[in-house]
């Protein structure tokens, strides 16, 4: 008997210890690059212009794709929320893709569909819009591989919406799209903005297919990795501090917006 | 006019069934059933809210199936409510409101003038159902859908709520349905009772006759009737023969010239046999009836034998009273067999009534409805 009522306990101290292992693991390394290379990534920020420059083509193009991937995506993400339709386990599998490979490998199959060889890369070159090596190419990656997380992240905004609001709405004289902008809209706009959250962090953070795609002009990532290859550890130090600040600002909005939801319930 | 005409609807993995009922324009239905039959389900066929696969939706007359429901001129109003959490009070109000004049009026009738200032997270789930059904109203739809809409109120303002409806219903001659759970309501309410049960229709028709001549003794039972009885039936004949009522074992024999029924064209008199009791019936049956049903309130209960008028009268001992407010069950062993009656209290204080007391039960050859 005595030995049953220490088990839980000791499974619980067990856990604990696991669970901080984990924790210092993932904390660790962040905390440390920021910690050693923060404060002389910020002071770069003045005398570095390649720096700045890749900071603010990395927001900008983050920024563009999100704007991009959360009007493309929130139909669909509704559509796969409200409705049940043949095929719709298959399409939720195809959103997951861009999630599963290695993203030099979405790089290159990126590369493949908008390369100037490429019938559509092809045709943008024609029209003199060129994708490849420039910030649309850079735009392009960061969709492909970030996307899919505005997909899944709206899709569940969307179905904590319960319906029966809508169908008040449309009892009440809206038609469907009225009822959507009306109400669905508003009260799933909190995870739709978590959602465009993330899918920005995402995008910030992303390296391998831009650097198929686009290796110049350089996002930050690039300019990392540049460093590194180039300068060694310390030259890049202050340029991946830079890069994890950038990171940290969504994060910190996004649980601002979790404890706000968490008041107000 | 509503009619629902062998509609067949899905809704998850719930399927109503072949539903066909009809609502008089400007009448007050009631939808009865127990939990999970399909009330609501029927409620959002009818606003147009869940797609009818097969049948006919008619409203008005016009076939209104594929319809869609901004277009149906109806107010939904939920037993959750579900006011818009983004809007204020008075937005909510406003939503649909036809018109500033009937939204004021709306509001002013309902009493929900002194919430427009609030926030609806603040609101209580009484609160919500009246500001809910003051989103409804102020739309002045043609067709009334109410899904418990009284539910949570306090029994005072549920009494006044009940009252404001009832008279916008008549003033503005609002065609309503209404999802209830409370009998005594269905029966204040309608003017058409729908009974449901697992996806499909059981019974409609005025609230005394579901009531009262249940269609099923399942139906009978559902709807709260304390003696149903299983047995056979035979037809009988009041003028030929000398019906008795047998169950007393003590000799007590009926009046034949106090109590003989009328029995009209299409009406039968049958007795019905259940254990060692026989209980004379009049009524408009079906063939092959099994089950006699009889509602408390119907059956008298007395000390003596000096008069009586009732056609079925037994002698028994009291095993049971339960006093409920205003009303007493009193349950009656006839030979092995419980009757339930349902007197005032008063009578049962003046009776004495207490359990071993020996008493006369009886009741109406009317009052027992063979099903």
């Amino acid at each position: 008997m005595v030995r049953h009522r220490l088990v839980p306990p000791l499974l619980s101290i067990a856990a604990a210890l696991v669970a901080s292992f984990l924790l210092v693991f993932l904390a660790a390394p962040i905390v440390e690059l920021v910690g050693v290379g923060g404060g002389e990534g910020l002071r770069r920020l003045s005398s570095d212009a390649e720096l700045r420059e890749a900071l603010a083509l990395t927001a900008l193009c983050a920024t563009a794709a999100t704007i991009i991937g959360a009007l493309c995506a929130t139909p669909l993400a509704y559509l796969l929320a409200r409705h049940e339709f043949p095929g719709r386990a298959v399409l939720s599998a195809v959103l997951d893709l861009p999630l599963l490979i290695p993203h030099p490998v979405a790089g290159i199959a990126l590369l493949l569909v908008l390369g100037r060889e490429s019938a559509l890369g092809g045709a943008a070159l024609a029209a003199g819009i060129r994708i490849v090596g420039t910030p649309l190419g850079i735009i392009a990656a960061m969709l492909f591989v970030s996307a899919p997380l505005f997909v899944s992240g709206a899709r569940e905004a969307f179905a904590r919406v319960d319906p029966r609001f809508e169908g008040v709405a449309r009892t009440l004289g809206d038609t469907p799209w009225r009822a959507f902008h009306r109400v669905t809209l508003p009260l799933a706009g909190r995870g739709l903005l978590a959602a465009a959250v993330v899918m920005w962090a995402r995008a910030v953070s992303e390296f391998g297919a831009i650097v198929i795609l686009t290796y110049n002009p350089k996002v930050v990532s690039v300019l990392s990795y540049d460093r590194f290859t180039s300068y060694g550890l310390q030259e890049a130090l202050p340029v991946a501090a830079a890069l994890a600040l950038l990171a940290l600002v969504p994060l910190t909005v996004l649980r601002a917006l979790r404890v706000d939801r968490r008041e107000e319930t | 006019m509503i009619q629902l005409e062998r509609v067949s609807a899905t809704k998850g993995r719930f399927r109503l069934a072949e539903i066909s009922f009809a609502l008089a324009a400007g009448s007050y239905g009631v939808v009865i059933g127990p939990a999970g039959s399909g009330k609501t389900t029927l409620l959002e066929v009818l606003a147009g809210l869940v797609p009818v696969r097969e049948g006919h939706v008619r409203l008005d007359g016009v076939e209104r199936r594929r319809m869609p429901p901004e277009s149906r001129d109806i107010g939904l109003v939920y037993q959750q409510a579900y006011l818009f959490p983004h809007l204020s009070v008075a937005q909510n109000v406003a939503y649909g409101a036809r018109d500033t004049e009937t939204q004021t009026e709306v509001v002013e009738r309902l009493g929900v003038a002194p919430l427009l200032a609030r926030d609806v997270a603040g609101l209580s789930g009484g609160e919500r159902q009246l500001v809910a059904l003051a989103r409804a109203l102020a739309r002045r739809p043609r067709l009334l859908l109410l899904d418990e809409p009284f539910s949570a109120l306090d029994p005072r303002r549920r009494a006044l709520v009940r009252r404001e409806v009832r008279d916008l219903h008549r003033g503005w001659g609002l065609t309503t349905l209404q999802v209830t759970h409370d009998f005594a309501e269905a029966g204040l309410l309608g003017d058409q009772a729908i009974l449901l049960d697992a996806g499909r229709v059981l019974q409609s028709g005025p609230p005394a006759e579901v009531f009262g001549r249940p269609a099923s003794p399942y139906v009978a039972e559902f709807l709260g009737a304390e003696n149903v009885f299983a047995g056979t039936a035979r037809p009988w004949s009041p003028s030929g023969d000398a019906g008795r009522s047998e169950g007393a074992g003590d000799g007590s024999a009926l009046d034949p010239e106090a109590d003989a029924p009328v029995v009209g064209d299409r009406q039968q008199a049958m007795a019905f046999e259940t254990g060692t009791l026989t209980f004379y019936a009049v009524g408009d049956f079906a063939a092959g009836a099994g089950h006699a049903v009889i509602r408390a309130e119907e059956v008298t209960v007395a000390r003596d034998q000096t008069y009586y008028s009732a056609r079925n009268r037994f002698s028994g001992r009291v095993l049971e009273v339960a006093t409920l407010g205003a009303l007493t069950r009193v349950t009656v062993d006839v030979r092995g067999t419980p009757i339930v009656a349902a007197v005032s209290t008063q009578s049962a204080r003046d009776l004495a009534l207490a359990p071993d007391l020996a008493v006369v039960v009886s009741f109406k050859a009317m009052a027992v409805h063979l099903c």
